[in-house]
């Protein structure tokens, strides 16, 4: 495929490990993991349970360390920076949507999308501007100052992936983001993320459901801390893949 | 610091409003310690300038001779329990001292005034000189003081004891007994407003009477309680002191069973006994702050665990260590430092409504104002720094993990 090459790689994993416990408990969550991700691509990462594909969520969202191997994040390897420096990584180049949304509850919908770029030491009222901005895109501007317990658990999982995305993150990492969801509300969830992804986006996505894989460009089978299988499902609509800069642009074009 | 203070202090205002009587709670704790100490502080700082107004009120040139030598300067030799060991001897001894203008010994007696039934509680009967009147600088406001041509019978007494056994402030003339003894009011004294003084006498509830009359109340050998005495300025005074104290000295055959003071050390036995107390109350007020901050620290665990899964949430979207440290130091800092600006206040409405009873005013200093920042900055710092490192400690992958 042409498109491999053209594509800037955005992660690359090399030979990686992640042992728990020693001795007679050692066991390898991943047990020697390669994998080169592009920029645009939607991944999703399947497997029974237990077979390491939230450690490698975790790793790679530089919440937890590997015990071997490289990872190139953006072509710099992280793995040996500080706990600070990972922190700065997470704030800028990484956004997180979770099984359980995680929104704090006593603030309101936009703070909560603001949240990442207080990190980033951006000012209240451009933190705001952003936060709507990114919302008005979720179709939830007039949500913005309900609080998430006012709003439907498709909605609060909308308000996260948006506060995912409003520090313009190299990856989205989605861990089971419609695990909590019905199938309506789950549809309206993956459809945003497919429509994000076919702005641009670079998502990687754990989950369950093989329904999901549709959405996905390329499906990662793992099995036993190894991937079993690595499928890139052909695009079927090449003008959707097109890069539609999103609401607040890219990276590079601000 | 990436992180703007504003933000930390927006976001610890948000999370402290969430809760609000827990927060109440908390910080209540700290008024109540920086108030208790805040009190304390203030009283005493009072009580402190009422001694030291005095002491600035003699000139500089009296000098007192007391019983026992206190060199040692322990809080626990109680001379008023010890037979005292200055006889009127030694004040006819150094009465004739050059350069020394007047002096006036103090003799309490051991009598209460007596108006047929009515015997006042907390009075008490000196004799002594009528130079006492300007050496303590007493003030008649009906009748006269004692002089050489009064008779024996005959008594000035404190204001309040006046209205406590005549029920008037104007008692010249009535009569009262000491021990049997009859006694003439001959006049009254103006209201001293000092039951802290270098006599250790309150002026206010006490009989004055001349010290022959006093000789023959308690005996003949007639113990003296101090001997004050004035020099003619205060560059003859170390001058005097040093020839009273030879007289002395040789009339004691060399014991020296007794002490000469002058300056601040005149007032040194009361407010050494006052700084003891003022340790003793600031430390037990120093015990409500630290249960105050306990419970700073008890609250601020509860705040972690509870947002145990935010701490993770807000690690995950970029916060570092040090964010979260601040995010919860400066939360048990908000409640330490709002609760005592709040006790500070308290502490001297409290102190200026205790004052009313008492006959000094709460004092205030800039002392105190450090001290009650310092402590509620202290008691925040100290209890919010543990659960904030357990905070920032906290793995994010567990964190997040709660609740599943």
């Amino acid at each position: 495929m042409v498109k491999k090459h053209t594509k800037p790689i955005v992660i690359k994993l090399k030979e990686l490990k992640k042992r728990y416990g020693i001795g007679n408990a050692e066991h390898y969550a991943l047990d020697g993991v390669d994998l080169i991700i592009e920029k645009g691509e939607f991944i999703a990462v399947m497997g029974p349970s237990g077979c390491g594909k939230t450690t490698l969520l975790n790793i790679l969202g530089l919440l937890d360390r590997p015990t071997d191997g490289d990872y190139l994040l953006d072509g710099k390897a992280v793995e040996e920076l500080s706990s600070a420096h990972h922190a700065r990584i997470r704030s800028e180049q990484i956004g997180f949507v979770f099984q359980n949304f995680n929104l704090v509850p006593r603030i309101s919908v936009i703070e909560n999308v603001a949240l990442p770029l207080t990190y980033k030491g951006m000012r209240k009222m451009k933190r705001l501007k952003e936060a709507s901005r990114v919302l008005k895109n979720f179709h939830l501007q007039e949500r913005e100052y309900y609080m998430p317990a006012q709003l439907s658990g498709g909605q609060n999982q909308r308000v996260a992936i948006a506060r995912a995305l409003v520090n313009n993150p190299s990856i989205i990492l989605a861990d089971e983001p419609t695990g909590n969801l019905d199938s309506r509300a789950s549809h309206i969830v993956m459809e945003e993320l497919s429509d994000l992804h076919r702005r641009g986006n670079t998502i990687i996505m754990v989950t369950h459901n093989p329904k999901l894989t549709t959405y996905a460009s390329r499906v990662i089978h793992m099995l036993d801390g190894k991937i079993a299988s690595d499928t890139k499902i052909p695009v079927k609509d090449e003008s959707k893949t097109e890069k539609i800069p999103l609401g607040h642009g890219r990276k590079g074009k601000e | 610091m990436r992180l703007l203070i504003s933000d930390h202090l927006s976001n610890a205002y948000e999370s402290l409003k969430s809760n609000r009587t827990r927060t109440f709670l908390t910080g209540l704790g700290i008024t109540i310690g920086v108030a208790s100490v805040t009190i304390v502080l203030a009283l005493s700082a009072g009580v402190s300038q009422v001694i030291g107004k005095q002491i600035s009120a003699l000139e500089g040139n009296i000098a007192v001779i007391r019983p026992q030598s206190t060199s040692s300067g322990d809080i626990t030799e109680q001379q008023s329990f010890a037979p005292s060991t200055i006889t009127e001897a030694d004040y006819a001894a150094i009465k004739a001292t050059s350069g020394l203008m007047r002096s006036a010994p103090l003799m309490i007696v051991s009598g209460i005034p007596t108006k047929g039934t009515t015997k006042p509680s907390g009075t008490s009967v000196i004799a002594t000189t009528p130079e006492l009147q300007d050496i303590a600088k007493l003030t008649v406001k009906d009748g006269q003081f004692l002089d050489e041509h009064t008779n024996q019978q005959t008594a000035v007494i404190g204001e309040q004891l006046s209205v406590d056994l005549f029920g008037s402030d104007r008692s010249a003339g009535q009569t009262f007994t000491v021990k049997g003894q009859r006694f003439t009011v001959i006049g009254v004294l103006k209201r001293f407003n000092d039951p802290v003084n270098f006599n250790t006498v309150d002026f206010d509830r006490t009989a004055i009477i001349h010290l022959a009359a006093g000789k023959q109340l308690s005996g003949a050998s007639a113990p003296l309680q101090q001997i004050n005495f004035q020099a003619k300025d205060s560059s003859h005074l170390a001058g005097v002191i040093r020839t009273v104290d030879e007289k002395l000295a040789s009339a004691h055959q060399g014991d020296k069973d007794y002490t000469i003071v002058s300056g601040d050390d005149i007032a040194r036995p009361t407010s050494r006994l006052f700084e003891i107390v003022q340790g003793v109350s600031v430390a037990i007020a120093a015990i409500s702050l630290l249960v105050g901050g306990i419970g700073i620290m008890n609250i601020m665990l509860v705040s972690v665990a509870e947002r145990t899964r935010e701490i993770g949430l807000r690690k995950a979207i970029g916060a570092s260590n040090a964010h979260i440290i601040w995010q919860f130091l400066i939360e048990s800092l908000i409640m330490s430092l709002a609760g005592g600006l709040v006790g500070y206040i308290a502490g001297y409405v409290i102190a200026f409504v205790i004052s009313t009873f008492l006959t000094f005013d709460p004092v205030f200093t800039w002392q105190i104002v450090g001290v009650a920042a310092a402590l509620s900055l202290g008691v925040g710092v100290v209890f919010g720094l543990y659960p904030a490192f357990k905070a920032s400690r906290k793995d994010p992958i567990e964190s997040l993990r709660q609740y599943h």
